[in-house]
C-alpha cells in the first residue's frame, strides 16, 4: 500500500439539515447555496481561503449537475479539478476518502470534502436497485426492506418493537441539543409507537426524514494546519460495497461470505490499529431505527442481540459507555443523502475538539462514522485526537 | 378466476405452468455446478453469481416453501407498482436452498408468521393498459 502521510481536518461547515422549498413559511435556497454556506464555515475554521484548496469531492445523490462545482463558483473560480460522485448514502464518505487518500499519498495538500442535497420532492425516492419486475412487484420500498431485516431480528434475538422505538427517543432527544438538526423536539416512547405504520413493524417515527442540507471538511497534510490546537486526525477512511448473499431480509442460504460491514471494520481497524474498545463516540446508521441496533452489532461493538438491552441500560446514551448517534443521528439530524456521510464525520470531529455543546460527550478522544446505503456501499471514517 | 381478460406474464421465464398438460406450476432458477449454489431467478447473464463459473443450468424449483421473513406496506411505493395497497411482501424459503422474494396473497396479512408453510400460486398483479391482466407468481398458505 506504500507508506501513507498523516492526515489532518483541518476546519467543518454545516448548513443546516431541513427543508429549503419556499413553501410553508420555509426559506427558498437552492442546495448549491446550502453548500457554499458550509464551504464558508469550513474555511472560515481552517483560517484558509479557497485558493488554498487544490481539490475538491462533492458528495450528491439527486442534486443537479455540477452541484459542487456551483457551489465554490460562488465562492471563486481557481481552476482546481472539483468532482461530483454518487454513491448513494455513503457518496459523502465516499468524498473523504477520495480526499484523504490524495492528501494522504502526496497528491495534494489540502483538499476540500463535502456533500449538497436537495432531497427528492414528494416523499419517498424512486430506486431503481431492483430490476423492473419487482418493482412492478412493489419490492422497491426501502423501509420494506428494513422492516423484512426487522421482523427477522425479532426472531433471532427476541428484540422488540419498543426497543426500535426507544433508538428514535435516544436520537431524537440528542437532535434536540443539535442546533443543525432537521428535528429539534424529542418524542416520547409512546408518540413513537402510536405513530403510523410505514411497513409492518416499522412506523414512521422509526423512519429517518429526508432533508436539503450541506457538510464540509477541509483535510489537510499537518504541516498545512493553521492551528495545532485541539488537533484531530483521520485514523481510517474505507469503503466496500456488498458481498454475495447478503440481501435486506433474504440472501443466500448456503453461501455464507463476510458482510460489507464486517469488511469495511476489517480494513478500519487494520489501518488504524485500534480496535472496539477504543472508540468513545459512535455515529451508526440509523435510515430505520431497527438499522442502528444491527448496526452496531455487525461493526462489533456488541454481540449479535445485545445491542436492544445496552440500549435500555443507557449504554448508547450521551453520558453512556459508548454514545451513539450523539448529533440525533439520521432519525433527528435528518438524512440529506449526499451530505450525510460528511455529516457523520462532522459530529465525531465536533466531538474529539470539544466543541459539541450541550451534547458533549466528556473526553472524547477517539470516534468512528459510519455511513451506508443502496449499492450496497459502506464507509467507514475514525478520527483520533 | 377468469374475467374473460387476455392474461399475459409479468415477465417471461420466471415460472412454467405445466397444469393444463398434468404437470406442475413452478419457479425458474439457476443452480451452478461448480459451487452448487442455486438462485431465483435464472440468471440471465450465465454467470453464477458466488463463484463465477458458467457452468450454470436451469432448474425448476420446489413449489412450496416456509416463510423466512416477511412485512406488510402501507402506503403506495412509487411507481411501478399498481396493485392494491396494503400489501404484503417476504421472502420464502425453499426446500433446494433458495430464498425468493414475493408477495403473498390469499390471507389475511396479519396471520402472516415466519416458518408458515406456503405454496405456489399465480396471481394478477394489475391491469396493463391495453386492458390484458398481468399475473405474477405469489405464494399462500398451504390447505386452502
Amino acid at each position: 500500500m506504500g507508506k501513507l502521510r498523516e492526515v489532518a481536518v483541518a476546519g467543518a461547515g454545516f448548513s443546516r439539515f431541513d427543508i429549503y422549498d419556499g413553501r410553508k413559511g420555509r426559506p427558498f435556497k437552492e442546495c448549491d447555496e446550502l453548500g457554499t454556506e458550509a464551504i464558508l464555515a469550513a474555511l472560515d475554521e481552517a483560517g484558509m481561503s479557497l485558493t488554498d484548496i487544490q481539490a475538491a469531492f462533492c458528495g450528491k445523490v439527486y442534486a443537479s449537475t455540477a452541484t459542487g462545482h456551483n457551489a465554490i463558483k460562488r465562492i471563486g473560480m481557481t481552476g482546481m479539478p472539483i468532482v461530483n460522485l454518487e454513491n448513494a448514502c455513503s457518496s459523502g464518505g465516499s468524498g473523504f476518502r477520495l480526499a484523504y487518500e490524495a492528501i494522504a499519498r502526496e497528491q495534494y495538500d489540502v483538499v476540500l470534502a463535502f456533500g449538497a442535497e436537495e432531497a427528492p420532492r414528494g416523499g419517498m425516492i424512486k430506486s431503481t436497485s431492483w430490476p423492473l419486475y419487482q418493482r412492478q412487484m412493489g419490492f422497491n420500498v426501502q423501509p420494506a426492506s428494513y422492516a423484512m431485516g426487522a421482523i427477522r431480528y425479532m426472531e433471532e434475538t427476541g428484540a422488540t418493537e419498543e426497543d426500535f422505538s426507544r433508538v428514535t427517543v435516544k436520537n431524537r432527544r440528542n437532535g434536540a441539543l443539535n442546533p443543525y438538526a432537521r428535528f429539534q423536539k424529542p418524542v416520547t416512547l409512546e408518540e413513537v409507537m402510536a405513530s403510523r405504520m410505514v411497513a409492518k413493524p416499522l412506523r414512521l417515527l422509526h423512519s429517518c426524514p429526508l432533508a436539503d442540507g450541506a457538510a464540509a471538511v477541509i483535510l489537510c497534510a499537518a504541516h498545512k494546519l493553521k492551528s495545532k490546537e485541539k488537533k484531530v486526525t483521520v485514523a481510517a477512511a474505507v469503503l466496500t460495497t456488498g458481498t454475495y448473499g447478503h440481501e435486506y431480509g433474504g440472501g443466500s442460504v448456503k453461501i455464507k461470505t463476510p458482510h460489507q460491514i464486517s469488511l469495511c471494520m476489517e480494513q478500519a481497524w487494520r489501518m488504524s490499529g485500534l480496535g472496539p474498545g477504543d472508540i468513545d463516540v459512535l455515529q451508526a446508521y440509523d435510515t430505520m431505527s431497527a438499522g442502528e441496533l444491527w448496526d452496531i452489532e455487525k461493526m462489533g461493538f456488541c454481540g449479535k442481540g445485545e445491542a436492544p438491552g445496552l440500549l435500555r441500560e443507557g449504554h448508547f446514551d450521551i453520558g453512556g459507555k459508548l454514545p451513539v448517534n450523539t448529533d440525533g443521528g439520521l432519525l433527528s439530524r435528518g438524512h440529506a443523502l449526499g451530505a450525510t456521510g460528511v455529516a457523520q464525520i462532522i459530529e465525531i470531529y465536533r466531538q474529539l475538539r470539544g466543541q459539541a455543546g450541550e451534547r458533549q460527550v466528556a473526553g472524547a478522544k477517539t470516534g468512528l462514522a459510519h455511513a451506508m446505503g443502496a449499492g450496497p456501499n459502506s464507509s467507514v471514517v475514525i478520527l483520533k485526537k | 378466476m377468469s374475467n374473460g381478460n387476455t392474461r399475459v406474464p409479468l415477465k417471461e421465464g420466471l415460472w412454467i405452468d405445466e397444469r393444463d398438460t398434468g404437470g406442475m406450476l413452478q419457479l425458474v432458477g439457476s443452480a451452478c455446478s461448480d459451487c452448487g449454489e442455486i438462485c431465483f431467478a435464472r440468471r440471465e447473464i450465465g454467470f453464477c453469481g458466488y463463484c463465477q463459473s458458467s457452468n450454470l443450468k436451469e432448474i425448476r424449483l420446489s413449489d412450496r416453501g416456509t416463510v423466512y421473513s416477511y412485512t406488510v406496506v402501507m402506503q403506495r411505493p412509487p411507481e411501478y407498482y399498481k396493485g392494491p395497497v396494503p400489501y404484503a411482501i417476504g421472502f420464502v424459503e425453499l426446500p433446494e436452498g433458495v430464498r425468493v422474494e414475493t408477495l403473498f396473497t390469499d390471507c389475511d396479512f396479519e396471520d402472516l408468521r415466519i416458518g408458515m408453510e406456503v405454496e405456489l400460486v399465480l396471481r394478477k398483479l394489475h391491469q396493463d393498459e391495453e386492458g390484458n391482466d398481468v399475473v405474477t407468481y405469489m405464494f399462500r398458505p398451504t390447505g386452502q
